[in-house]
């Protein structure tokens, strides 16, 4: 009987040559999407940068997004009216976008303010389904209104409200009315916003407050279009043949007038901006380049942006990808983490000669932001101790701190402003900054010598609440905890989850809270000492170790309405001394960190309240494309190896086969 | 059949129900919705803003039963997620407020991505492995066969995916290292990697086992009869003995079909694939009850439809057994 190869081995055989044949046919390991195009219009490459971000946004609504993700994917797609110059930030400085000009600022004799705005005329926002024929329709004075309404509507519930409410003119009153009526009226007026013409609107102040310059540079001022809010309304429609479509709710959809539109975006997965063809709001700045890349930029001065035509951002919820992807130059810039520093960055803090090698740049970024261990002022213990308070202050080794957890990058904070920040003097030095000798000194003035009580003669125990985070958020606690002890007292740690730590931090009810700071919203020395408003206790309020000093509050609250001058900067640095004097908290670090750039992606922007800067990124596709193929060669031997073993196996079945069946 | 199918389905509801009880206690006794409302929406939310997200949510009800004057004493959390549950309305994500029905329905096929070429891939490469290990039994290659397949088994599932990351797509370049793409050949390119990755994983285990029914399966007065009458030993092993060795098999293999949809927590994760098991380890790092809860109460689902069809199997793959 002739033998026949039974048919399931067949089929394995053949498909375990595909499979073979696959990887001879190398599918290539560039993860980024096939670019939107190929070519410009004019024949010119159609240039992409690859970008990415560690989580999905909370929400792409303008008037509610607040957190980091959301701002990153916001910052292209809508404009706002003006915007941080992307150079200047010693100090910061912001710049026309939407508007034609700075808000002129009228002083009124009854102590109010008024600032009158001008809008740049021939706007358009995106072409968009939205609109009639899918055109975008040009922007007017009502947007921006319709934009401000949207602040005070309770069913969006704008993070920016409780701040604006006591500075713009019926905004609390619009909020609290609405949510009486449990809905806005829109077509009510809002008294601190007038429309004068289809260009000029004014905006009406309670009193000065000359930090509005820097709302009008965050998102939650922005334009909005009705006719998007209205059809992006996240419920099923028919679409031209009949059909039932899902439109995404606006949070998922933003209709801007911004440089980029937003045509994709896959929750936990990427996220595709493209150019906007009517986008000439805003030109390269030829003016505030850092002396070091002045010869580079000012090539770029006056350019029309963006200056490429697609980003595509991935979302890496996974950590480990982004140094492969950057190595094999699918990624133009990386955030180098604590995993990857070593590989990265030298001791001397600069490049390994591996990246060196390969054209990789180097930049340290410094986050517009403060950390510190708070200290609670209503403890009966800590906050009726001053003396106590301060040794607890110098026993706190910022510097080995910052060495150990964040490599050394990051600054040790000497005061609760961070740098760029009007009043932010770099000279100035923490009176209680670490001091071992001066900290046992001090808790002996305080009552307990050497940490033991002398009323009671037992030695001084306090409790150090602390998130249950993992292994390395209980070493850096614990590193805290060791520098207390050194002055022998004993500091119980408190491990807490998320939900207790609030609860605590809500109460009050905490001796030592480890791990609290702040990130600015807008670059205002008021942003910051807010924090310790006594009017702003939690929940309302962030001010955590429940500071309350009359005087404080006081000159906070002439600081908050002054505008930048010698005698502003004194009332600033006479709070910076209260609170170093009064030690409500243990400041520890501003956020530091490194970026590597690869050769083609020189930066041109280096403000960090910019999420991006998208417009202004540049990219030399010619060198990207050759290097790329330089860092990803793909050997050839392995698949026939596999095919050779493969066909050994096969053989030596075949052979005992035939063996067996003689 | 019918009546003792019916009787299976009887036994599912007390097993979803105690399911849906311990995911309710987790996410909405031991943390409740204020503190993962407050973890959502960042520390710079205001608290009618909280209060606004959990009226969204409908968070905003007492935990059991709603004693409050004027309100329907069944409108409480628990009662309405056990309502959402049975009914199959989700409602929509707590981070980032999408409809949880969606989020199924977009993260089904890249799941399938995943774990169907893996699972038809990798039970063929089984059966002819183990097939090949019967057809060369206890030969020297049989036994480096049985020590590789325990070595396969021994190895943890990251270190296939570290290491097959790091070989295959950072050194060799074959493969992307991360990422996704629902665009024709596209896709291919994305799950080559952890379609291999995942068929080694299980490999050792499945040949392993499938060896063993096989080898019981040769020593059967019909593989003699067969061999005796001049069949060719080939022959016999992928004909006869296959065909008779399926039963086992397929009642093994049939429990893990529902499952296929749930994706793969690890891998998902790891290769940046946005599937179900993905969406379920997200949902879990960052508190997502709503998501965490639909998700698992599915995976609940399928399991116990795993169960019945592998009874169901029985049933047909063996006329012997009759399910009463």
């Amino acid at each position: 009987m002739p033998s026949r190869r039974p048919p399931l081995l067949r089929a394995c055989a053949l498909l375990l040559l595909s499979l073979t044949a696959t990887f001879f046919a190398g599918c290539g390991n560039d993860p980024n999407l096939q670019p939107e195009h190929e070519k410009r219009a004019d024949g010119s490459p159609w240039q992409v940068r690859y970008s990415y971000m560690p989580d999905d946004p909370r929400s792409l609504d303008p008037q509610f997004a607040y957190d980091q993700m959301s701002r990153r994917l916001l910052e292209p797609v809508v404009d706002t009216l003006l915007e941080y110059h992307p150079f200047k930030t010693d100090p910061y400085e912001v710049m026309p976008s939407l508007l034609a000009s700075m808000p002129e600022r009228v002083k009124n004799p009854d102590g109010t303010e008024t600032y009158v705005c001008q809008l740049k005329r021939g706007i358009l926002f995106h072409n968009d389904p939205c609109f009639p024929n899918g055109k975008g329709r040009e922007l007017t004075v009502q947007d921006v209104e319709y934009g401000w309404k949207r602040m005070v509507d309770p069913k969006v519930e704008c993070p920016a409200l409780s701040s604006l409410q006591d500075y713009l003119v019926g905004f609390g009153e619009a909020y609290e009315t609405a949510k009486k009526a449990d809905a806005l009226d829109y077509s009510k007026p809002l008294k601190c916003f007038e429309i004068v013409d289809d260009q000029t609107f004014k905006v009406h102040l309670l009193k000065p407050y000359p930090q509005i310059i820097y709302w009008m540079a965050m998102h939650f001022m922005s334009p909005v279009a009705h006719e998007a809010v209205e059809y992006y309304d996240g419920k099923e429609h028919p679409d031209a043949n009949g059909k039932m479509v899902l439109r995404p709710a606006f949070k998922w959809h933003p209709v801007g007038t911004g440089a980029f539109q937003l045509v994709e975006y896959e929750p936990a997965s990427r996220a595709r901006l493209v150019r906007n063809p009517n986008y000439h709001t805003v030109v390269f700045p030829s003016d505030g380049y850092p002396p070091d890349r002045a010869d580079f930029l000012k090539q770029f001065a006056g350019m029309p942006v963006p200056l490429v035509d697609e980003i595509q951002v991935t979302i890496f919820r996974e950590q480990t990808p982004i140094p492969v992807l950057f190595n094999q130059g699918y990624l133009d810039s990386m955030g180098v983490s604590k995993d990857a520093f070593n590989r990265v960055v030298t001791t001397a803090q600069e490049l390994t000669p591996e990246y060196k090698k390969r054209g990789v740049a180097l930049e340290k970024d410094l986050d517009v932001s403060t950390f510190f261990i708070s200290l609670n002022m209503e403890d009966p213990v800590i906050g009726t101790n001053k003396k106590l308070r301060q040794a607890l202050s110098c026993s706190y080794d910022g510097q080995s701190y910052v060495d150990i957890f964040w490599n050394g990058v990051s600054p040790v904070a000497q005061q609760l402003m961070p740098p760029g920040i009007f009043g932010y003097d770099k000279n100035y030095q923490n009176p209680y900054g670490y001091d071992l000798e001066k900290a046992k000194r001090l808790l002996a003035e305080a009552g307990y010598p050497g940490g033991i009580d002398s009323k009671t003669g037992r030695r001084l125990e306090l409790n150090m609440e602390a998130s249950a985070n993992g292994s390395e958020e209980r070493q850096m606690t614990e590193f805290v905890q060791k520098g207390f002890e050194a002055l022998g007292i004993k500091v119980n740690v408190v491990e807490n989850t998320f939900a207790e730590l609030l609860r605590k931090e809500d109460a009050g009810k905490f001796q030592i809270l480890e791990g609290t700071g702040w990130g600015a919203d807008y670059p205002d020395p008021e942003n910051f000492y807010m924090l310790l408003n006594s009017r702003n206790f939690p929940p309302e309020g962030k001010n955590v170790s429940r500071y309350k000093n009359p005087e404080f509050d006081k000159l906070f609250d002439k600081m908050a309405t002054m505008d930048n001058s010698p005698e502003r900067l004194q009332i600033v640095n006479h709070l910076r001394d209260m609170i170093g004097e009064d030690c409500p908290q243990i400041f520890t670090f501003h956020k530091a960190f490194f970026t590597t750039i690869n050769p083609w992606a020189q930066r041109t922007s280096t403000n960090m309240l910019l999420e991006g800067a998208f417009k202004y990124q540049q990219v030399d596709p010619v060198m990207r494309a050759k290097l790329q193929r330089e860092w990803n060669r793909t050997p050839k031997w392995p698949p026939f190896v596999l095919v050779l073993l493969i066909a050994g196996a096969a053989g030596y079945a075949i052979r005992l086969n035939r063996k067996r069946n003689v | 059949m019918f009546s003792y199918l019916i009787r299976r389905l009887l036994y599912a509801i007390p097993i979803l129900f105690g399911v849906m009880l311990i995911t309710f206690l987790l996410f909405f006794v031991v943390q409740p919705p204020y503190a993962r409302a407050r973890a959502i929406l960042g520390e710079k939310a205001r608290p009618a803003q909280v209060q606004q997200w959990l009226h969204d949510h409908g968070y905003d009800k007492p935990t059991y039963l709603n004693t409050k004057p004027g309100q329907h004493l069944f409108d409480s959390l628990f009662v309405n997620q056990m309502k959402r549950l049975i009914t199959f309305d989700f409602g929509v994500s707590d981070k980032t407020s999408l409809p949880i029905a969606k989020t199924f329905t977009d993260g089904v096929i890249p799941s399938l991505c995943l774990t169907l070429p893996a699972f038809v891939i990798g039970f063929i490469m089984a059966v002819t492995l183990s097939l090949y290990q019967v057809f060369i039994r206890y030969s020297a290659l049989d036994r480096f066969g049985v020590f590789l397949c325990v070595a396969l088994m021994s190895i943890p599932p990251m270190i296939y995916m570290f290491v097959g990351q790091r070989v295959l797509a950072m050194q060799l370049n074959y493969f992307p290292a991360y990422g996704f793409d629902l665009r024709g050949w596209q896709t291919a390119k994305f799950v080559l990697l952890p379609v291999t990755l995942m068929i080694v994983m299980y490999l050792g285990n499945d040949v392993r086992l499938y060896r063993t029914i096989f080898l019981e399966e040769i020593t059967q007065d019909y593989v003699r009869t067969a061999l005796a009458k001049g069949v060719p030993q080939s022959r016999v092993l992928f004909v006869h003995v296959l065909k008779n060795g399926m039963i086992s098999l397929i009642t093994l293999v049939v429990a893990h079909l529902p499952f296929l949809i749930m994706g793969s927590l690890l891998l998902e994760n790891f290769f940046g694939i946005p599937g179900l098991g993905n969406a379920l380890i997200h949902a879990i790092q960052t508190g997502d009850a709503a998501m965490t809860n639909a998700l698992v109460y599915l995976g609940a689902l399928f399991y116990l439809a795993g169960l019945m069809l592998t009874d169901i199997c029985y049933a047909f793959a063996d006329p012997r057994i009759r399910l009463s």
